[in-house]
């Protein structure tokens, strides 16, 4: 064998051996081959790592083909895998012969996209259209302080080619929608669902079934973690599962939630290696199941889902969904995880940061009431500020706390401001409020874009989350 | 909880229910017993018993999925539920 004969002056003896026990192999796969049917012969292959090899050389026209395809350098650097029992030679030929997608680079997408390339996938490509913020670099593991602003997608390929030169790496600055999903999903074998929203999970689930491709979708936020493969081996597509899509008023993203970076490093890392063993002929340990990860309780738990529905309207019998549809208009929400700005008030009950400096500035009495959660107020308020938390306002005891603040402002002059992050919950205070203050003959507004806007507006200083 | 469920708890299977995601931000624990009435469960009656109880889910229904002992039910499949049982209500999560 080539790649042996050039280490023969290190392991002579290992040479000898080796070529008794191919003779040994050829012998075994010439009776078997003869005596067993091919079927069972590519079952016993399957179970059998070590008849494996001895199966794939009855392809080739000798054995030495077999360990040219992987170089000395390989040999080396793969060297813990190769030897592993069920994985070997086979699987890694398979892994360097296999391209992946990963379709986020953020805190799924980076952990999964370096263990495929320290791996030897042979082509990873990465989808994503964001730039780099601060705000990403506590789980979105590739990226580096100087990349701040630069592609998300080009710091991966940054990352992975200097971690392994030999795996190709293909970016995709591309926003994945309906028009281009398939052409690119149809360039590679399997698919990596590291997104942050609705819309991308329904689009990839529904490009995967209609393609044909295995979908390892993950997902984070806060302390816990999901992870399933969809649309393999038989198993379920997202759609068998969840029909339909959540209210996006429902749906919590990490900027509002939050997330512990290592959560979504554990999904991302399991996503690797669900790939792996795809790719290397292993199969998967989640396709119709759900892990459920939750790293404030160091718990694992694996789901058995419902099977593949007959009457899912994508990969049933009688499916309606024969091509990729508007999942902006499905979801009633874009694909990002960006939360979107609401127009809930008139602007007659609205003050701009500006607006609300100047007021300060003329020491006009008022009140100024922040909606935020305490965590949030922790890390930065505006002074003088009282702290009623969104999801406490129509608290009775809260309300009361905020009759008696009015009470105690100048009779003639009762204004009250709310401020949130975004200016979002602020509006939504305003209207709750307004009904069970009416008798208090006050006027409610709220600060248009918050906190952020304060930041960005006003006080450059101020820190913006 | 439902004056009905209160009534019914000296006679009833006490399970344990596990709340995940968005279903766990919203009732504000990660787990809690309930007790159901003896008989027969099927998935709809048990995902009505949950939202019953915990009217706040009401904004997810039809967008979280119930394991029973970390296992799916089938739509058509009835089962009795036994003591200590655990039910996890489960909707996606979506972030990453
Ligand atoms: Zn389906």
């Amino acid at each position: 064998m080539m790649g042996l004969q050039e280490e023969e002056f290190q392991m002579p003896n290992f040479k000898q051996l080796l070529e008794e026990k191919d003779s040994e192999i050829m012998r075994l796969k010439t009776l078997l081959t003869k005596y067993v049917p091919k079927s069972e012969l590519d079952q016993m292959s399957n179970s059998h790592p070590s008849t494996k090899i001895a199966a794939s050389t009855a392809t080739l026209e000798s054995p030495e083909n077999l360990c040219s395809q992987l170089s000395k350098e390989d040999v080396a650097r793969y060297s813990r895998q190769l030897i592993l029992p069920d994985f070997g030679v086979g699987g890694q030929q398979k892994l360097k012969k296999a391209s992946v997608l990963i379709v986020g680079a953020g805190g799924l997408g980076c952990p999964a996209a370096i263990y495929l390339a320290a791996a030897g996938v042979g082509t990873i490509g990465v989808v994503d259209y964001d730039s780099v913020e601060l705000s990403n670099l506590h789980r979105q593991i590739l990226h580096k302080e100087h990349g701040v602003g630069t592609p998300k997608s080009l710091s991966i390929i940054l990352a992975v080619s200097s971690l392994n030169s030999s795996v190709k790496c293909v970016s995709h600055h591309v926003l994945l929608k309906s028009n281009n999903a398939e052409e690119v999903i149809s360039q590679y074998d399997i698919i990596i669902d590291a997104t942050d929203n609705v819309a991308s999970r329904y689009l990839l689930n529904d490009a995967c079934v209609l393609l044909k491709k295995p979908l390892i979708s993950g997902s984070a936020l806060r302390f816990e973690g999901q992870l399933t493969v969809y649309n393999f081996d038989g198993g379920p597509c997202y759609r068998c599962i969840h029909p339909s899509p959540p209210p996006p008023e429902t749906v919590t993203n990490c900027s509002d939630g939050g997330v512990l970076g290592v959560v979504p490093g554990t999904i991302g890392c399991l996503q690797a290696l669900e790939a792996i063993k795809i790719a290397a002929g292993l199969g998967s340990s989640f396709s119709g199941k759900l892990l459920l990860f939750d790293g404030k309780e160091g718990s694992f738990r694996k789901i058995t889902l419902r099977s593949k529905q007959k009457t899912c309207s994508l990969c049933g019998d009688n499916p309606v969904i024969s091509k990729l549809i508007d999942y902006e208009q499905f979801c009633g929400a874009s694909p990002t995880d960006k939360t979107e700005t609401l127009h809930l008030l008139d602007d007659c009950s609205r003050l701009t940061c500006q607006e609300y400096k100047q007021l300060k500035e003329d020491s006009s009495p008022h009140l100024l009431i922040d909606v935020r959660p305490p965590e949030e107020v922790a890390i930065c308020r505006l002074p003088n500020s009282v702290n009623v938390p969104f999801s406490k306002v129509e608290d009775p005891i809260e309300v009361e706390k905020i009759r008696n603040y009015i009470q105690k402002l100048d009779n003639k002059n009762k204004q009250v401001f709310f401020i949130c992050r975004r200016g979002n919950n602020s509006q939504r205070a305003v209207q709750l409020l307004e009904p069970k203050l009416a008798d208090l003959n006050v006027i409610l507004r709220d600060i248009r874009g918050g906190i952020q806007a304060w930041a960005e507006e006003v006080d450059t200083a101020f820190p913006i989350y | 909880m439902s004056s009905s469920f209160r009534t019914l708890m000296s006679s009833g299977v006490k399970v344990k229910l596990l709340f995940f995601a968005k279903a766990r931000e919203l009732v504000g624990v990660t787990e809690t017993g309930l007790v159901v009435p003896n008989g027969l469960y099927t998935q709809k009656k048990l995902l009505s018993i949950i939202v019953e109880t915990f009217p706040v889910l009401c904004s997810i229904q039809g967008n979280f999925i119930v394991a029973l002992n970390e296992e799916c039910m089938d739509q058509s499949q009835s089962i009795e539920l036994k003591e200590g049982d655990q039910l996890a209500v489960i909707p996606p999560l979506s972030g990453g």
